[in-house]
This record gives C-alpha cells, sequence and structure tokens, in this order.
C-alpha cells in the first residue's frame, strides 16, 4: 500500500513540474520574447544556432518566440474551455441533482445526448455556424466538455445527497444553500478537480485537431496545433519545428494526466485498495 | 424488457428530433450569405444576384424547415449548392468509405487493447505492467494527426512499402488494392484508440479485482477462474459496453482528422471541405448522419448492455472521464 | 499471458500484411497505352464551366474533353481548333465563323452550328457562373446560316473577342445534365470521377485529330499540399500541377524529378480601398508600397521562385513591362512621402486577411514591414464568406490581401465600380479605346499607358507574381509546364 503510494505522489510532482514549467515560460512570454514575435529578420526556415535556440520558420520568425506565445495560447485555451465547462456543466449537474425526478430525467436525458457527441464533431458544428477563431473554439470545447462535468457533477450530488448527515442537517432545519456550501460542494470538489484536469488537457489535443482541419485559431494565432501543421510540409528538411510543438502538446497533456492521477489518489482513498 | 425498449426507443425519436433542430436553427442563423460561395473575384452585380436567387435563401424560414424535415424523412438532403449534386448519394458513398475504415479500426484496437489491458492489470505491479500504462499514457497524449504524419514518413517516405494516401481509382472493386491504402488510416486510428481503450480496461479489471463481491465469492471457495467467470465479466461488461459505445463514436469522429491526413474520400474530408465552402446543405447532411450514427451505437450499446446484464436501472452507466 | 507473445503474432500479421500488398504493385504499361497519373488541389465542383464548376474542371476537361472554337496553347499563342476559319467585318463588328467538318461529340452527335450557338449563349446566360460573362456583353446576335457557319454580330469592337473565345466550350446542345455528365468533342471521354478522390478520362478512339499519346489519364485529388507532394514521392502520382509552397520542392531535387518553373497569372496583391482616406491620397499608396520589401517577402514565402512585377500585368500578358522601379522599396522615401502627405507620425488601419495561405503570413510580415515606418497595421483574419460581403460587395473596409488568377484583369482598374474603387477618368476612358482597337499592336500600347499611370499611382501593391511549378516525374514528358488559365493539356504526356 506504501508502495502504490509513493508511486502516486511521483506523478503528482512529476505533473506539477511539467505543468509549473509550461506556466512559467507562459508567464516570461508576457514580459519578455527573445525576438518579437512580428520579427521577421532570422532568414527563412534558418537551422537551430545560438541566435535562433530552434531555428527560425519559413518568415524567419524566431521558433522559441512562437512556441512561448503558443505556451500561452495553450493554457488560456485549457482555462477557459475548463472554466465553461466548470460553470455549465456545474449548474446543470447541481440542478439534475437536486431537482424533481422528472427535471432530473430530461436534463439527464440531454446530457446523454450530449455526452455521445464527441467534443471534436460538437466543434465543427460550432465552427460551420460561426466561422473559425480561437473563441468558436474554445465555445465549442468548453461546451463540448460540461455535459461530461454536468453528468460527474449530478452523480456526486446524488451520491452526497443520499448520505445520513444531509438528513440529519435537513431535518435540523438547516437551508438548501447552507447545505450545498457546508456539505455537498466539499464532498464533491476533489473528484471534481481531478476531471477538471483531465479535461483541460483534452482541450489541448482538441484544439491541436481543429487546428490540423484549419478549423482552430486563424493565424497569426500560432497555437502549437498550427505550428505543427505548418512544420508538416517542412518535417523532412527542418524536423525540429515538427518536433519541437508536439512535444511540448504531448508533455502538455501528460503533465496535467499525471496530476489527475496524484489528485484522485488524495481525493478518493478507496482507489487505493487497488489490489 | 419490452417497456425498456419501447422507452429507449421514444428516447432515441426525441433526441433525432432534438437534434436535427439545433442542427437547422444553428446553421440558419449564421451570418453571412451561402450565395457568396457561389462568387468569384470578377463576379458582376447580377451575376451576385442570381447567385442569391438560385441558394433559395429568399423563402420564410418555417418553408425552409419544413423543406428540410422532409429531406430528412426521405434520407435525400437536398442538393449541394456548390456542386448542384444531390448530398444523399455523396453521403452513401462517402460512408463506404469510412464505416469500414472505422469498424476495422475499432476491431483491431479492442483486439490489441483487451489483452493488454488485462496485462496491465494483473501485472500492476511489474514493471511491463508499469511499462504499458506508461504507453498507454503516452498514446492518449499524442494527437492522431501527428501519428499518422510519423506513419506517413517511416512507411511511405522512408521505406517505401505503403502508400502515402488516396485510395485506387476503382475504390472497392480492387479489395486488396483499396485495403492497401486503409493500412496506414488503420493503423493510426487503432494505436490512438487502443491506448485509451487500454487505459478502460485496466480500470474495469482493476475495479472488478478489488470487488467485495469477487472477495466473497473467493471465500466461499470458489476458485479465482470460476469466481472471475461467474461473476467479474458479468460485472465488468456492463461498464465496458458502455464505454465501447462510446469510444466507436469518438473512433468514428477520429476518422475525420485521419482522413484528412491521408487524403481518403471519406465523410469527414467531405464535411471539412463543404465547412471551407459554406456549402449548408452538404454540412447539414453530413452532421445528421453523424449524428445518426452516434446516437445509434448509443442505442445499440445500451440495449446490449441490458441483455448482458438485466439488473441496469438507469439508461446508461457513466465512465467518470 | 505474456505480453511479448501478443506482440510477435501481432508483429507476423503485419508483415505478412506487408508482403501480400508490396508484390502487387503494376508492371510498367508500354508507352502508348500508358496510365498517367496527375496529382491536384483542385477538384471539380462539378463538370460544367459556367456552372461553378471552378478551375479544376478546366484542368481537367478544358482542351482533354472539351475544346473550344480556338485553342490557348500552352505557350500562349491562340490557334484555330473547332473553327478552321474567320472572318472579321470592316467596321470589326461581325465575325464569320467556318466550323471544323466531321467533329463528333462522345455521344455520337455530329457538331454544328447550333452547338456553337447554344454553347455562345449559355455563357452569357442569366444563370451562368462563367468569370468570362462581362466579356460576352458585347455579343448582340448569333446566327447559323449554315449547319457549318456562325456569324457573329457584336455591339462595340472587342479586340479581345477571338482570345476570349478560347475559354468557351463547345457544347452539345441536346445534352441535358452538363453539371454530372460530359460530351464533349475532345480527345479523351470521361470513365469516371469517384467524388473527393480521382476522375479518369479515356482516350476517344473517334476523335477528330492526332490520337492522344496516352490512353488514360487519372487525375488524384488531395486537400493539402502535402499529401499531394507525398503522393509523387511514393509514386503514386506522375505528375504535379502546380506544387504549393518551395520548401516541399527540395526532396524532388534529385534526378528521378524533374522542377518546372512556368509562367503564371496569379498575383499577390495588397488592395487599398482608394475611395477612403487615407488611401485615397496617391503619397500614402505610394509611401505604404516604397515601405514594403517585396522581394524579401517573395524570397520568405517562395524562396528562389515568383516574380516581381511592380504593376497588376503579367509578362504573359502582350502589354507587359517591367514597372519594379515606378515605386521602388525605399525607407527613406516611404517615410518622406508620408510626411509629405501629413502622416508624419504615422496612421493605423486595419487589414482584412483571408484565413488561407499565404494571406496570413504575408500580412504578418507587411505588419512586421510598416512598423517601420510608424504605420500600425491590425490584421484581421476574414472568412471568403465575410470576404465577399464586407469587402467585394458593400466595400467596407480600409486594406485587404486577395490573389487574383485571372490574366488580362488590368482592365478591372478601368472600373470605378469594383471593389477597390480606383477612380481615374484617363484611365478608363484609355481601357475603354483599348478594347475597341482596330488591332493588338494598337490595344498593346494603349493598355500600357493605362497600366503606367495605374502602377505610378500606386492603385494598389502588387506584391508578386506567384511561380508556376510543375513537379514530375523524369520518366514523363510532353506535360504542359505553363498554368495558363489553370488549363493542363494531357493529350501529349509520354510516359516510359
Amino acid at each position: 500500500m506504501n508502495q502504490v503510494k509513493s508511486r502516486r505522489s511521483w506523478s503528482l510532482i512529476v505533473g506539477l513540474v511539467i505543468i509549473s514549467t509550461i506556466t512559467l515560460v507562459t508567464l516570461i512570454s508576457l514580459v519578455w520574447l527573445p525576438y518579437p514575435i512580428d520579427n521577421t529578420d532570422g532568414g527563412r526556415l534558418s537551422p537551430p544556432s545560438w541566435s535562433h535556440l530552434l531555428g527560425t520558420d519559413k518568415l524567419g520568425r524566431d521558433l522559441v518566440a512562437r512556441l512561448m506565445v503558443g505556451a500561452r495560447i495553450a493554457l488560456s485555451v485549457g482555462f477557459s474551455a475548463v472554466l465553461i465547462a466548470g460553470i455549465v456543466g456545474l449548474t446543470l449537474g447541481m440542478a439534475a441533482g437536486f431537482a424533481q425526478r422528472w427535471l432530473d430525467e430530461s436534463l439527464s436525458a440531454l446530457l446523454d445526448i450530449l455526452i455521445a457527441f464527441p467534443t471534436l464533431l460538437l466543434a465543427m458544428l460550432i465552427v460551420a455556424a460561426r466561422g473559425s477563431s480561437l473563441t468558436s473554439a474554445i465555445f465549442a470545447i468548453g461546451l463540448g466538455m460540461s455535459a461530461i462535468i454536468a453528468r460527474l457533477t449530478r452523480l456526486l450530488v446524488k451520491r452526497v445527497l443520499a448520505k445520513d448527515f444531509i438528513t440529519a442537517s435537513r431535518a435540523s432545519g438547516t437551508s438548501w444553500p447552507r447545505i450545498i456550501v457546508l456539505h455537498v460542494l466539499p464532498n464533491i470538489w476533489p473528484t471534481l478537480i481531478v476531471s477538471f484536469a483531465l479535461q483541460f488537457g483534452l482541450a489541448g489535443l482538441a484544439e491541436a485537431s481543429l487546428s490540423y482541419l484549419g478549423l482552430g485559431a486563424p493565424p497569426p494565432n500560432a497555437s502549437w496545433g498550427s505550428l505543427l501543421q505548418e512544420a508538416q510540409a517542412t518535417v523532412m528538411t527542418s524536423p525540429i519545428a515538427a518536433i519541437a510543438p508536439g512535444l511540448f502538446l504531448v508533455a502538455l497533456v501528460i503533465g496535467v494526466n499525471l496530476i489527475a492521477d496524484g489528485l484522485r489518489e488524495i481525493a478518493d482513498p478507496t482507489l487505493r485498495r487497488s489490489r | 424488457m419490452a417497456k425498456y425498449l419501447i422507452r429507449r426507443f421514444a428516447f432515441l425519436l426525441l433526441s433525432l428530433v432534438l437534434a436535427s433542430i439545433t442542427l437547422f436553427v444553428l446553421l440558419r442563423i449564421i451570418p453571412g450569405d451561402p450565395a457568396n460561395a457561389l462568387l468569384s473575384v470578377g463576379a458582376t452585380p447580377e451575376q451576385i444576384a442570381a447567385a442569391q436567387h438560385e441558394v433559395g435563401s429568399d423563402l420564410p424560414l418555417i418553408i425552409q424547415f419544413l423543406n428540410w424535415v422532409r429531406d430528412l424523412s426521405t434520407f435525400h438532403f437536398g442538393t449541394s449548392i456548390i456542386s448542384s449534386y444531390p448530398v444523399g448519394p455523396e453521403i452513401t458513398s462517402r460512408l463506404s468509405l469510412t464505416v469500414p475504415l472505422t469498424l476495422i479500426a475499432f476491431v483491431v484496437a479492442v483486439a490489441i487493447a483487451l489483452p493488454l489491458g488485462f496485462i496491465a492489470a494483473f501485472k500492476a505491479k511489474t514493471w511491463y505492467g508499469t511499462l504499458l500504462n506508461g504507453f498507454s499514457q503516452l498514446g492518449i497524449a499524442i494527437p492522431v494527426f501527428w501519428v499518422g504524419v510519423i506513419f506517413i514518413y517511416i512507411f511511405a517516405l522512408k521505406f517505401m512499402i505503403l502508400p502515402s494516401g488516396g485510395v485506387p481509382p476503382e475504390g472497392w472493386a480492387n479489395i486488396p488494392g483499396t485495403l492497401k491504402y486503409l493500412l496506414l488510416p488503420i493503423a493510426t486510428i487503432a494505436l490512438v484508440m487502443s491506448s485509451s481503450l487500454t487505459r478502460y480496461v485496466r480500470s474495469a479489471t482493476l475495479d472488478v479485482l478489488g470487488s467485495d463481491y469477487l472477495r466473497t465469492a473467493r471465500s466461499m471457495g470458489s476458485t479465482f477462474t470460476q469466481a472471475m467467470t461467474r461473476h467479474g465479466l458479468r460485472n465488468a461488461a456492463a461498464p465496458v459496453i458502455s464505454i465501447i459505445g462510446i469510444e466507436l463514436a469518438t473512433t468514428f469522429v477520429g476518422a475525420v482528422v485521419v482522413e484528412s491526413v491521408f487524403a481518403l474520400p471519406g465523410l469527414g474530408s467531405l464535411l471539412v471541405r463543404s465547412i471551407a465552402q459554406h456549402d449548408y446543405p452538404v454540412i447539414q447532411g453530413v452532421l445528421f448522419v453523424s449524428t445518426f450514427a452516434v446516437l445509434m451505437i448509443g442505442f445499440l450499446a445500451d440495449l446490449i448492455q441490458r441483455i448482458v446484464d438485466p439488473r441496469l436501472i438507469s439508461s446508461s452507466a457513466g465512465d467518470l472521464r | 499471458m505474456k505480453p511479448g507473445k501478443k506482440f510477435g503474432v501481432v508483429g507476423v500479421a503485419f508483415a505478412v500484411a506487408l508482403t501480400l500488398f508490396a508484390t502487387s504493385a503494376p508492371a510498367n504499361a508500354a508507352s502508348a497505352d500508358a496510365t498517367v497519373d496527375i496529382g491536384s488541389l483542385y477538384e471539380p465542383q462539378n463538370l460544367d464551366n459556367t456552372g461553378g464548376g471552378g478551375q479544376g474542371v478546366v484542368e481537367a476537361l478544358n482542351g482533354n474533353s472539351y475544346e473550344g472554337l480556338y485553342r490557348l496553347t500552352d505557350g500562349g499563342v491562340v490557334e484555330n481548333l473547332l473553327a478552321t476559319a474567320s472572318k472579321v467585318s470592316k467596321d470589326g463588328l461581325t465575325y464569320t465563323f467556318t466550323l471544323r467538318s466531321g467533329v463528333k461529340f462522345h455521344s455520337g452527335k455530329t457538331m454544328t452550328s447550333a452547338d456553337v450557338k447554344f454553347s455562345l449563349e449559355k455563357v452569357s446566360a442569366a444563370d451562368s457562373k462563367s468569370a468570362r460573362k462581362s466579356s460576352f456583353k458585347v455579343v448582340k446576335s448569333i446566327a447559323t446560316p449554315d449547319a457549318k457557319t456562325v456569324v457573329v454580330t457584336l455591339s462595340s469592337r472587342s479586340i479581345s473577342f477571338i482570345y476570349n473565345l478560347t475559354y468557351i466550350w463547345i457544347m452539345n446542345s441536346a445534352a441535358k445534365d452538363f453539371a454530372t455528365e460530359e460530351d464533349g468533342t475532345g480527345p479523351y471521354k470521361l470513365s469516371a470521377w469517384k467524388r473527393g478522390s480521382t476522375l479518369s478520362l479515356v482516350r476517344n478512339d473517334a476523335y477528330w485529330g492526332t490520337a492522344p499519346k496516352n490512353k488514360t489519364v487519372v487525375y488524384h485529388y488531395f486537400t493539402n499540399a502535402t499529401a499531394l507532394n507525398n503522393a509523387l514521392l511514393t509514386g503514386a502520382v506522375d505528375v504535379i500541377t502546380s506544387a504549393q509552397s518551395p520548401d516541399a520542392l527540395a526532396q524532388f531535387k534529385s534526378s528521378s524529378y524533374k522542377i518546372s518553373n512556368g509562367q503564371s497569372t496569379t498575383k499577390l496583391i495588397l488592395v487599398f480601398n482608394d475611395r477612403v482616406a487615407p488611401f485615397n491620397n496617391v503619397k500614402v499608396r505610394k509611401a505604404i508600397t516604397s515601405a514594403i520589401d517585396n522581394k524579401k517577402l517573395l524570397a520568405s514565402i517562395w524562396g528562389d521562385y515568383g516574380t516581381l512585377i511592380g504593376s497588376m500585368v503579367p509578362p504573359t500578358d502582350p502589354w507587359y513591362e517591367d514597372l519594379t522601379g515606378v515605386n521602388p522599396y525605399n525607407v527613406a522615401l516611404a517615410k518622406k512621402l508620408l510626411a509629405a502627405a501629413g502622416y508624419a507620425k504615422g496612421f493605423t488601419f486595419r487589414l482584412d486577411t483571408p484565413q488561407y495561405d499565404p494571406h496570413p503570413a504575408a500580412a504578418a510580415f507587411i505588419k512586421s514591414e510598416l512598423a517601420k515606418v510608424g504605420i500600425t497595421v491590425n490584421i484581421n483574419s476574414v472568412t471568403d464568406d465575410q470576404w465577399y460581403n464586407n469587402v467585394y460587395k458593400k466595400h467596407d473596409y480600409a486594406a485587404t490581401m486577395q490573389e487574383h488568377v485571372n490574366d488580362r484583369d488590368v482592365v478591372w482598374y478601368g472600373n470605378p465600380d469594383f471593389y477597390w474603387g480606383y477612380n481615374n477618368t484617363t484611365v478608363t476612358s484609355l481601357i475603354n479605346q483599348a478594347e475597341q482597337a482596330p488591332n493588338a499592336r494598337i490595344q498593346a500600347s494603349l493598355l500600357k499607358r493605362a497600366n503606367r499611370i495605374i502602377a505610378t499611382e500606386a492603385a494598389s501593391d502588387w506584391i508578386y507574381l506567384y511561380p508556376q511549378i510543375v513537379v514530375a516525374s523524369s520518366t514523363l514528358s510532353g506535360y504542359p509546364i505553363n498554368g495558363l488559365n489553370s488549363q493542363f493539356y494531357a493529350y501529349n504526356i509520354v510516359k516510359n
């Protein structure tokens, strides 16, 4: 048991290191970039050198600078999408969890439809309707994920509400809002955090796929997804331009997954019982 | 069971109606003029007017909606405003590629994921159990198109043993030829899908292994194999089927991206192209068919789940992802 | 259960599959009966070039399945095709064409003057989406005195009339569905079109002229340039009709491939809205033109390919001259002009940028260049739909970028209502006179004069002329290398 626990904490530490590094890069990019993002004086597709650590793209823009700005976009896509999913998902999930039977059932039915809908399909629908932009992408990804959060919230709320201490608390005349704040939220919060972390990584992947299809954020917004897509044409001649953004993206997803794994262990001790 | 069946079917129909209304509303409130898709630089004002008339957005919304419902009920879907081809046959011809691609890739993914997931669960403490777990983590984190690009680089460009994309002009009339072209796309989808499936199989197995009924059964004298076959499999099957349903839908949509990587004439590339061209009848048709497929998969998964484990009450068991 | 064993089984299955497929590659066919596989990014929308078929249908069917009265050769020369002779009246208003005898449509019907009349009227019909519709407004009437003769009367002189006829396919007047069926007179018949994938042509054995040097032509369509290049690298196609990026060309620099650098008519333009301030000021337009290093931009997008032309006129137009010196790249001059125009401290404008390549990259470059003279550019990414609505129809923009693909399109600067709103009465009258010129020499000299004024006033900034790059396997010869009007004649291609 101890062995299992230590492995879990390891994943939390590794995950946190990866994500803090990416966050640090993002913060630095706000105040400092090796070159302005529009600077095209680097010469087209120059190989890595001391002045351009990862070389330049076909317009002569520094790849390190572009990757740093990409980190900014990746984090903001993740945060905004999770925020949307959090607000919409929590509200719907809570409503369904507390609601009368008929409302709960219709909400659940709605969520079942939404959840059956892969996020990418939903995103393409929204892009088809609204045109491709970063906002469309974030909105679509966030909406797609909110169904997952909502269903999870509903399940957790139901579970808590069935507990004896809620009945006791109700009997002693505590109001519903107080019960939510005092009992429900503290009990469901840990599991939700884990889910948010996982969704954060998935948002990054979804954005990359949209960008690859040409339906993501249009230039000059250089997300890692668009960098990957651009670099595909030159993968034979300058592979580093294709590898670097890919590695960052993979690191981001693995980082949040590891954190989620670690958090899940802390949040839900029953999982420790895994044989 | 019969009562459940009727309820579930009613739910499916309701979902379809809701989905078609949503599609219609979303795609018709878009700012912009579909007629623009027909213009080229140099178009005269009267050509612009003619294009607008041809697209027919001048009809009242309610008439447009009724036309859309009529088209849907006959699986006709109208005609493309860009190509003036009927949308229905176009979708059917694209499905003849996307459906085999999805199904084959999915079967391969399940065939890989089941044994690997079991191994990862049974041998969770060994080094290769950990390694398998790590690999499945990596598989989830890599964008699917990137796997495709790497496969093309290795198998098509470097070793020249497989084609890099497209399909033979004869299509399915040449089955081995077409399969040869589909090998890399199938491998790409299967690799990515199998890594997330492996994780589900692993955690479902771990759940069963750690469950009380298994312990009880064993304490009452059953052998491990007996306990597993009598209780374990049945209990694990329900959530796995539900997840397989959801993952099959994901695979179907994942095919959209992979079709773009490998230049395959499937439903996905049709959708990407029609979005780029603002070809609304085609977008509506493709999205409706995709929705239909996704909902049907969910329906069938629920049904099978019921047959396997009749004790279930709620409509679909949830995974927590 | 040992994982190694499982992996082994999967591995063996994969290897077996590979060897099975690897041995099924077809042997090289004899040259005259060869199949030529052509890779392209431009799939037709439908088969009707007056019904919105797009540049793809021209590439696949023009000259291959459909023929006009005249043919524009790959070298840019107009020659007789279905017309064997023509007579022009003294006033230049009446054209009498004699048709070639023994020409049959693929359906078996003999071509007559009725088909020619039908085809010409189809271009100017109300539902025509032909980009050439406006050029045929001058046609007043079409008469068919007999089956072999067509008489066209114009309302005013049109020096480009014969040239414009090279665009017009002669179609079977009895045919029903032009969008989905082909019935032309050309050397190939359409044999199959798998939409989203391939279009196959097969030799027409009843062709009136010289038989094609190959038997089957298959156009393979791709939606991204990388997939197209990969197809050539793996031998799935023999030639690609236009390479889209120089970066990928490095992989074709070997003896197995031949890269041809031909003539194109596609220009990348920074379009000013000449109606509105500050772009109604010639000095501002000249300043911006001088502030952008077009040479560097061309190099960063196209490497060693492409041409600077300094005006709307590419070298294949008969009135071309090199005008790159008119508004040279000179930052000091740009600053001086800005100061003279009253914008010494610069200004800010919005650049409506289409989302597809190369516009976003070019816009980013322009932004960084103009920052050096104090002008701030806000890049506003627009969809095609927004572009047509706001820029093309409503003229609601300050500046935009667009690629203009047509040849001989400098004449659009003579239309003050066009989206760029360039309005110079001298230019308008010169362009009108040119169209009514008695001969090509006078037409060219008038258009040269007009073009010089347009360039000097920097009506737009003509950034560069695209290259037209055909990459082919070195086993192939006889393919066209100039992308004139997107046509791609396949009948002379020989495959060894």
